[in-house]
């Protein structure tokens, strides 16, 4: 499919990137199933949910390339997470702080 | 074989209500976030809802999450994980020029989207013989005794089929793109379009990423 050896380099250095995120993915996917199969401590959840926010931050940078976007898109995106945020956030913190 | 062999110019075709090519490529992404972001909202509702019902009933949750199928939904996200990588792949070759082997990356990405619903579908039938679909009149539910339960299998439901939804229309527009996309001078015309479908592709993959753990890992 890429046959010579120019066109194998050129592909490496455009695919390095996707490679290491997928890798760096599924590294942060392999701890949240252990962690989930394994329960090794009482609020591991709060482990789990932060892996998963690690993993959700690595998918907006680098394979959505937000960080290569324009200051507008950056802003949008940022705006859209926060706003999820906040609704999390607020509820959450009612029930949590329910008696 | 040169993995481009139908190379040519990349560009993207001005349309007359945009002033210049940046201006058009730059608005089309815009707009693909403005409605990823509807789409992200309707999504953290569920899972959002899907918490409280944790936080309000762990017991019933618990019991009703060891039903799931833990491990099917595990390779389910690395099957998922493994779609954006070729979904890269395409918008990277699709950057090169490279048409034949960006054909090839999309072809792949399908084929993994379809592998997941294959997948799901499995775990659907699975939980259909263990009397674990709630909304089926003639079917005893497995947990009859725990409401709580009952709303979580659905919310799970609604959910994991939403999610399934966007799947299965996100292969159908990859599947038409790559017949067009396979044409001479596509990429000189309309590379963007790889792009923009990126977006949406990869965005299913992080709404997966945060099914995931909101309904398989934190409930067991």
């Amino acid at each position: 499919m890429f046959g010579t050896s120019d066109e194998r380099r050129i592909l490496w250095q455009h695919m390095r990137e996707p490679v290491l995120t997928a890798f760096a993915l599924l590294v942060m996917l392999g701890i949240n199933v252990a962690l989930g199969a394994t329960l090794p401590f009482p609020h591991v959840w709060v482990v789990e949910l932060l892996v998963a926010a690690v993993m959700v931050a690595t998918i907006l940078l680098f394979s959505m390339e937000v960080r290569h976007e324009p200051p507008l898109v950056k802003l949008f995106a940022g705006i859209g997470f926060f706003w999820v945020g906040i609704l999390f956030t607020m509820t959450l913190v009612d029930y949590l702080s329910r008696a | 074989m040169s993995a481009g062999a139908t190379d040519g110019a990349v560009g993207v075709k001005l349309v007359s209500h945009f002033a210049t090519v940046e201006q058009q490529k730059r608005a089309a992404v815009l707009g693909m976030w403005a409605w990823l972001l509807t789409e992200l909202l309707l999504f953290a509702g569920l899972f959002l809802t899907a918490l409280i019902l944790r936080l309000l009933h762990p017991e019933a949750i618990q019991e009703a999450a060891r039903h799931l199928k833990f491990w099917i939904g595990a390779v389910n996200t690395v099957v998922l994980i493994g779609s954006s990588l070729t979904m890269s792949g395409a918008i990277q070759l699709s950057r090169l020029g490279w048409q034949r082997g960006m054909v090839r990356f999309m072809l792949a990405t399908a084929a993994l989207g379809t592998l997941f619903l294959l997948l799901k579908g499995y775990e659907y039938y699975a939980d259909y013989q263990e009397h674990m679909m709630p909304f089926l009149s003639d079917r005893p539910y497995e947990l009859k005794d725990s409401p709580p339960s009952r709303l979580f299998v659905n919310l799970y439901y609604v959910a994991t089929s939403l999610h399934g939804l966007h799947l299965l229309t996100g292969i159908t527009i990859l599947l038409v793109m790559t017949w067009q996309a396979g044409r001479p001078g596509f990429l000189s015309r309309h590379q963007n379009r790889i792009e923009i479908f990126g977006l949406y592709w990869h965005f299913i993959d992080l709404i997966w990423i945060l099914a995931f753990p909101t309904l398989y890992v934190l409930n067991r």
